[in-house]
């Protein structure tokens, strides 16, 4: 705990120098996002109004900025992790570094990719409550990306991994099947995906009476998941150093 | 000294952004006091400010929306009644958004879509609808007025055409 809690400033300020070097492509993560926000609002101004596919795609393209911001940032520099392990290196504080730089590029994504939208078109519901559930749902996505940059051996298999974690979330909503259809083992498939509950806290945002309880649950579900999908990275890479090799 | 000055510097860069973004967008992101957004977002503050005065039954000062000549003849609490199918005073307009703002090419023609939050105070019902305002005006010095009828009022038939 003490190495960590001396650990996570240091290297939280040396990934933040690493990606403050690499301008070019800071910029273009982060022009992604208004981008991206820009086209919904061109195709959602033919309706002139925001509807639920609108939102879930908003939250879709959250956890797909998380996942591809994070996919290859433990896997491009193995090296230097396993030889840093040998002098004490914290991998709870290297996956937190990660996380919190990770989740600060996630959370100006966001704020672009929302502002884009409402630019033209208002979004039902509370608007920073909306922020903060694009947030979490990108800072999960974030937890998806290092779990498989921490599982991939190189970067281009990383990459080739995200659309497998977010198909799965395009496929389990009730965009593709009726809502009827998620019972049983679906439905709790279903309760485990980041869009699902970002998705979920839109539509609570946007009923007629506030509910909560269920809204402050997904809001927690979120958050929970990207302190367990952290957990699971720091032990994946505590477990592939004892490993002998 | 040097850190003050970057901080500074950032906080006008924000700032200014956001105002700028603000403008830009027609007033769609929220500067309380400062009046932005050129024409679209001066028919986004007279479409709240129309709505806030039907909220607060204010029928007097929802009337002046409209054009000098109408004033007089705007029945508000009737229109109410017929959009709403409530009387003025079971319903409890709560919450106010505009939802989008066009104006056509000639840049006096402007339509804006609003979305109510409203309450039916006799049966406890909440619910939520959305209603377009258009407004006009002569030319770009003149002032914004709503069109009455295309915005609330029903239109009857026109006796003298065929239908």
């Amino acid at each position: 705990m003490v190495r960590l809690g001396q650990q996570l400033p240091v290297l939280t300020a040396r990934y933040l120098a690493v990606m403050a070097a690499d301008l070019p492509t800071l910029l273009l993560l982060l022009a992604q996002a208004p981008l991206i926000g820009l086209l919904c609002q061109r195709i959602w101004l033919e309706v002139e109004t925001d509807t639920p596919s609108l939102w879930f795609v908003l939250v879709l393209a959250s956890v797909w900025f998380g996942c591809i911001n994070a996919c290859r940032e433990i896997v491009k520099e193995r090296p230097i992790v396993e030889r840093e392990r040998l002098f004490g290196l914290s991998m709870p504080a290297y996956v937190l570094s990660k996380l919190s730089v990770l989740g600060g590029i996630a959370l100006l994504q966001v704020i672009f990719l929302q502002a884009a939208v409402e630019w033209r078109i208002s979004l039902r519901g509370a608007y920073l409550l909306e922020t903060l559930a694009l947030w979490l749902a990108a800072v999960a996505g974030t937890g998806l990306g290092l779990v498989v940059s921490a599982v991939s051996a190189r970067q281009e298999r990383a990459v080739a991994a995200v659309p497998l974690l977010l198909l799965p979330q395009i496929l389990l909503s009730r965009f593709t099947v009726p809502e009827s259809s998620f019972e049983g083992g679906l439905g709790w498939a279903r309760g485990l995906l980041p869009v699902y509950h970002g998705f979920h806290v839109f539509e609570l945002a946007a009923d007629s009476e506030l509910r909560l309880g269920p809204l402050l649950w997904s809001l927690f579900v979120l958050l929970l998941e990207s302190v367990i999908l952290a957990l699971i990275c720091a032990a994946l890479l505590l477990r592939r150093q004892e490993s002998p090799r | 000294m040097k850190r003050a000055l970057l901080f500074a510097l950032a906080l006008i860069v924000v700032v200014g952004g956001y105002l700028g973004a603000a403008h830009l967008s027609g007033g769609a992101f929220p500067t309380p006091m400062v009046p932005v957004g050129g024409d679209r977002g001066e028919l986004r503050r007279l479409a709240a400010s129309f709505w806030e005065d039907i909220q607060f039954k204010d029928f007097k000062s929802a009337a002046r929306y409209h054009s000098e000549s109408t004033q007089g003849a705007v029945d508000i609490p009737y229109l109410i009644e017929r959009i709403f199918m409530l009387k003025p005073e079971l319903l409890d307009v709560m919450e106010i958004e505009v939802v989008f703002v066009d104006i056509d090419s000639t840049g006096d023609r402007g339509r804006v879509r609003t979305r109510l939050k409203c309450k039916n105070l006799a049966i406890n019902n909440i619910f939520e609808k959305e209603l377009m305002l258009y407004f006009r005006r002569a030319d770009a010095q003149s002032p914004w007025t709503m069109e009455l009828e295309s915005s609330l009022r029903q239109i009857e038939a026109d006796a003298a055409k065929a239908h």
